[in-house]
């Protein structure tokens, strides 16, 4: 019932930003507004907190995008909190990449890395995972200083880790 | 026994009897002086018709008076009268008679009766004496059997003690040694975890120095030649 749900408002999104013209920036920015809310505990509870009045919650969702996001994902957003599935909404952007990326015939690959990728590096990632599995992948950046350097990218339930946190992780386990 | 008695009794009792009858008759044949000067009186009246008689005839007169002097001497002391004699001859040997037909089997009854239980307490006191020593040897070998075993015992209780003694002091050996060797091990291996966490201590402190290094260092190019270190890793599979 829950995925139904989250595959539901995944639609939806997709057919809003299809209808509006903006689908590549509009999934880029629900994709980047979603890894926000993931990493940051309040507030992704602020977000779902149902004892807040709406109005109150899309107000948050206003001072954080505001003018630098497009109108349309605003609007996505400000609709999945303002339906109080702010607890779910990276799950519903998850699902709606994950079909945008599948209405494509590519699958979804999340990069962390400490600074962006240029689009030169993220065409020889893609060309060089699809060496390795066979399929496109539609390359999703998530900026995350914690990786220190390097990249860590999943794909599904795979992991491909090559991060200086994972190197130093190692050598600490070593050192243990 | 008791009816020996009685038959001895009953002899002598009619011994007694027979003595008392038998002796009437001698007491009678017994005369005073009185009597006996009567009697010779008597006897001359009758013989010569009259005592005026007799005294008229100086010759009777002195023979009566002779034959009255005799009843004036006194019967002797140890000599019987002969009637005396028969009667006590005779009841002698009635009763000698009586005692040999009655009395005699009676006594050597009762006396053979007396050997017969002497020879037989006799050999019941052998018996007895027999019993009593063979007791006696029992118990001298029980007692020895005793005292075998009591040594017996007390020498098994000294090498059970003694064995004892010797478990005790190899199991207590044998603690003191696993004592001391757990003690060295949990002394070693104290040491180890000690050098473990201090190793821990200094890594965690020396990485996360070179992760604060790292990341204070990584400029944007050495980020970007981390990046496409990675995809040319990746690339190459």
């Amino acid at each position: 019932m829950a995925d139904d749900r989250i595959g539901g408002y995944a639609d939806a999104l997709l057919a809003v930003a299809a209808a509006e013209g903006a689908s590549d920036v509009v999934e880029d920015e629900l994709f980047r507004v979603a890894e926000a809310v993931r990493s940051n505990d309040n507030l992704l509870a602020t977000l779902s907190d149902r004892n807040l009045p709406v109005e109150r919650r899309q107000g948050v969702v206003e001072d954080l995008l505001g003018s630098s996001a497009h109108p349309t994902t605003t609007a996505l957003v400000s609709m999945v909190v303002g339906t109080g599935r702010g607890a779910d909404l990276p799950a519903i952007v998850d699902e709606t990449v994950a079909r945008s990326a599948a209405g494509r015939n590519a699958t979804l690959a999340r990069v962390r890395s400490a600074i962006d990728l240029t689009d030169d590096q993220k065409s020889r990632l893609a060309a060089a995972i699809k060496s390795k599995t066979g399929s496109d992948v539609e390359i999703r950046v998530v900026i995350d200083e914690s990786v220190l350097g390097g990249v860590i990218t999943e794909i599904g339930d795979d992991v491909i880790d090559g991060s200086v946190r994972s190197r130093m992780t190692q050598l600490r386990e070593s050192f243990s | 026994m008791t009816r020996r008695i009685r038959q001895i009794a009953g002899a002598l009792g009619l011994t007694g009897t027979l003595l008392v009858l038998l002796a009437a008759p001698a007491a009678a044949s017994g005369e005073s002086i009185g009597g006996c000067a009567v009697e010779a009186a008597v006897h001359a009246e009758e013989e010569y018709g009259s005592l005026h008689a007799v005294e008229e005839d100086k010759k009777l007169f002195e023979e009566l008076e002779k034959e009255m002097e005799g009843c004036l001497e006194a019967p002797s002391p140890i000599i019987p009268e002969v009637d005396e004699i028969i009667w006590g001859g005779a009841a002698f040997l009635v009763l000698f008679f009586f005692m040999v037909w009655k009395g005699m089997p009676a006594v050597q009854g009762a006396m053979k009766d007396r050997a017969d239980k002497i020879a037989s307490d006799l050999d019941a006191a052998d018996t007895a004496k027999s019993d009593a020593a063979k007791i006696k040897a029992d118990h001298e070998a029980a007692l020895a059997g005793a005292k075998s075993e009591a040594n017996q015992i007390i020498e098994d209780a000294r090498a059970q003690a003694d064995q004892l003694k010797a478990e005790l002091t190899a199991r207590a050996n044998e603690e003191v040694a696993e004592m001391r060797t757990r003690a060295a091990a949990d002394a070693d291996a104290a040491r180890s975890q000690a050098l473990n966490d201090l190793r821990g201590d200094v890594s965690e402190i020396a990485i996360g120095a070179a992760e604060r290094v790292i990341g204070s260092n990584l400029d944007r190019d050495a980020q970007s030649a981390l990046v496409d270190a990675y995809i040319d890793e990746v690339a190459r599979g």
